[in-house]
């Protein structure tokens, strides 16, 4: 399968300054890719460097010629003081479609309306953003995304600050909207756990160990290589169908 | 004779300046939506303060060579090119991971004052005409001024209509913007572009006090009283032309300073929108 986007080789960073080396990653439309990581281990920077807007300092980035991206961003890092509708946020998601100096028409709304749909959210529409739930922010922001009727979904950290039970409901819907077909997804965590149920292939990013490593699922989650990635022992355990995923406290017994 | 009447009867004298006063308040109120929702109100205050060094180069460069210091067009195009260029400078670049934005703003603002400062020591000969060049003089406008505000304004209200879309998205959320494909640094540039072109023909109007009260306190009353994005521009830009014109008329009635009369009546339109907001809205 030609995939939709892929690095080779590539050295990431910024500014000259490189925080991975050696990275090579491709993702194709079936995928659903996880990358996990501590905090500031290089994960958002990989993603920007996948999507393009940060190049790669060294090594090559080749994508689908135009790549449809839908983005997802932590969203504490959107600015709830916008007098903006849930509606008006969507709608934004149509705007590289339309173009510049274009006016949205009828069917722009009509897919941002299913794009709200698909997420639930139909009846806020109208409702101010800055009004809504943490929840219905990141559901908002992952309706925005599907608006742009994308071929990639990249999220950043799109569970992060959500209690348990949220996790688990953008989780579901992230696996849906993937089933759903077509759209492949990408999303950084710095919680395995979020994800461990979910994704189909894992990658692993620090920085500071200078770890690049990517594979199946079920390859990712071997305690030894968890244990390696996080310094102390890890355990997975899988109960009813579902994987929990248990860092050890040190001087903790089994 | 009443102050008011006697106003009433001199309207040929404050035509135009009434006129230019209120499309100066009404641009700047438009355009203030942006700059306090980007969180950029200090960038207004250093853009003015570029502007204002624009014309004291312009006033240097033109007694330096011996010409004539009263060539305004001269003075507002080296304006223009200092506050715009130094929109596009402080609005889309960043200082990297080094530094936070307010520290390039804030060097700006005062190396820009400081120069002023020495600018307007060499031209003491001019000083009388400096504080007229520079800061406005919003009781005598000449009607070629109100042509240059009106062809400003229309330039800005053409790529506002015509790329609103992309400098909302780019405003809001720039990072989901680039991610998406929305060259966000094109339309950050065309905003700070426009708020760049808007300052130094509105400050040679109504004065700089004026200015950066326009940029951000039309506004914030206008985001305190509205709940939409469309309607706080709609309201910014009524309160801007309403404080422009009712500091103008107030000014000569109570024959008091023309530019902070203006920014108290501005100030003062905050109050009804914050009761609107806490009771009626």
């Amino acid at each position: 399968m030609q995939p939709l986007v892929r690095l080779d080789g590539a050295s990431i960073g910024y500014g000259g300054r490189v925080l991975l080396e050696g990275v090579s990653v491709s993702v194709d439309a079936e995928d659903f890719l996880a990358v996990v990581g501590p905090n500031g281990g290089g994960k958002t920077t990989l993603l920007r460097t996948l999507l393009g807007t940060l190049p790669p300092i060294a090594g090559q980035r080749t994508a689908e010629s135009p790549l449809r991206v839908g983005y997802v961003p932590q969203r504490d890092h959107v600015d709830a003081l916008w007098p903006l509708g849930c509606g008006d946020v969507v709608l934004m998601g149509r705007v590289p479609g339309v173009g510049p100096g274009g006016r949205f028409r009828p069917a722009d709304v009509e897919a941002a309306e299913r794009a709200l749909s698909r997420v639930g959210l139909e009846e806020l529409w109208k409702r101010p953003f800055g009004t809504l739930s943490g929840g219905q922010r990141q559901r908002t922001l992952i309706a925005r995304a599907l608006a742009s009727e994308p071929r990639l979904l990249a999220l950043d950290e799109p569970t992060n600050g959500m209690d348990p039970s949220a996790e688990l409901s953008a989780m579901d819907l992230l696996r849906e909207l993937h089933r759903g077909g077509g759209l492949a997804v990408v999303m950084i965590s710095h919680r395995l756990e979020a994800v461990a149920n979910y994704a189909r292939r894992l990658a692993f990013a620090d920085k500071d160990q200078g770890l690049w490593k990517v594979g199946l699922l079920e390859e990712m989650l071997r305690p030894e290589a968890l244990t390696h990635l996080y310094g102390r022992e890890v355990i997975v355990r899988e109960e009813d169908g579902r994987r929990f995923v248990y860092p050890v406290g040190k001087g903790e017994g089994r | 004779m009443s102050a008011l009447a006697e106003f009433w009867s001199a309207w040929v004298i404050w035509r135009d300046p009434l006129l230019a006063s209120v499309l100066a308040g009404a641009l700047l109120g438009f355009l203030g939506v942006y700059v306090v929702l980007r969180r950029v109100v200090f960038v207004s205050a250093a853009l003015t303060q570029l502007s204002t060094l624009g014309v004291i180069v312009a006033l240097l460069v033109l007694e330096h060579l011996d010409l004539e210091t009263d060539h305004q067009e001269i003075q507002l195009f080296v304006a223009w090119i200092f506050s715009v260029g130094g929109g596009l400078v402080l609005g889309t670049l960043g200082w990297g991971r080094r530094l936070p934005t307010e520290a390039g703003v804030g060097m700006a603002y005062v190396v820009a004052g400081a120069l002023v400062i020495l600018g307007a020591n060499r031209l003491v000969h001019v000083a009388h005409d400096l504080n007229t060049m520079v800061f406005g003089n919003a009781v005598a406008v000449p009607f070629q001024d109100v042509v240059i505000l009106v062809v400003v304004t229309g330039m800005v209200a053409l790529l506002h209509t015509l790329f609103q879309k992309e400098i909302v998205f780019s405003s809001f959320d720039r990072e989901t913007a680039e991610a998406m494909g929305v060259k966000v640094r094109l339309w950050g540039g065309v905003l700070f572009f426009t708020i760049g072109l808007a300052i130094p023909v509105a400050a040679h109007v109504v004065g700089a006090l004026p200015v950066f009260a326009f940029l951000t306190i039309p506004a914030s009353a206008a985001l305190l009283a509205t709940r939409r994005l469309p309607a706080a521009f709609a309201a910014a830009t009524a309160l801007g032309a309403v404080a422009a014109g009712a500091g103008y008329v107030g000014s000569w009635v109570l024959q008091i300073p023309t530019g902070a009369t203006m920014v108290v009546v501005a100030g003062a339109l905050v109050l009804p929108a914050w009761l609107w907001r806490r009771f009626g809205g």
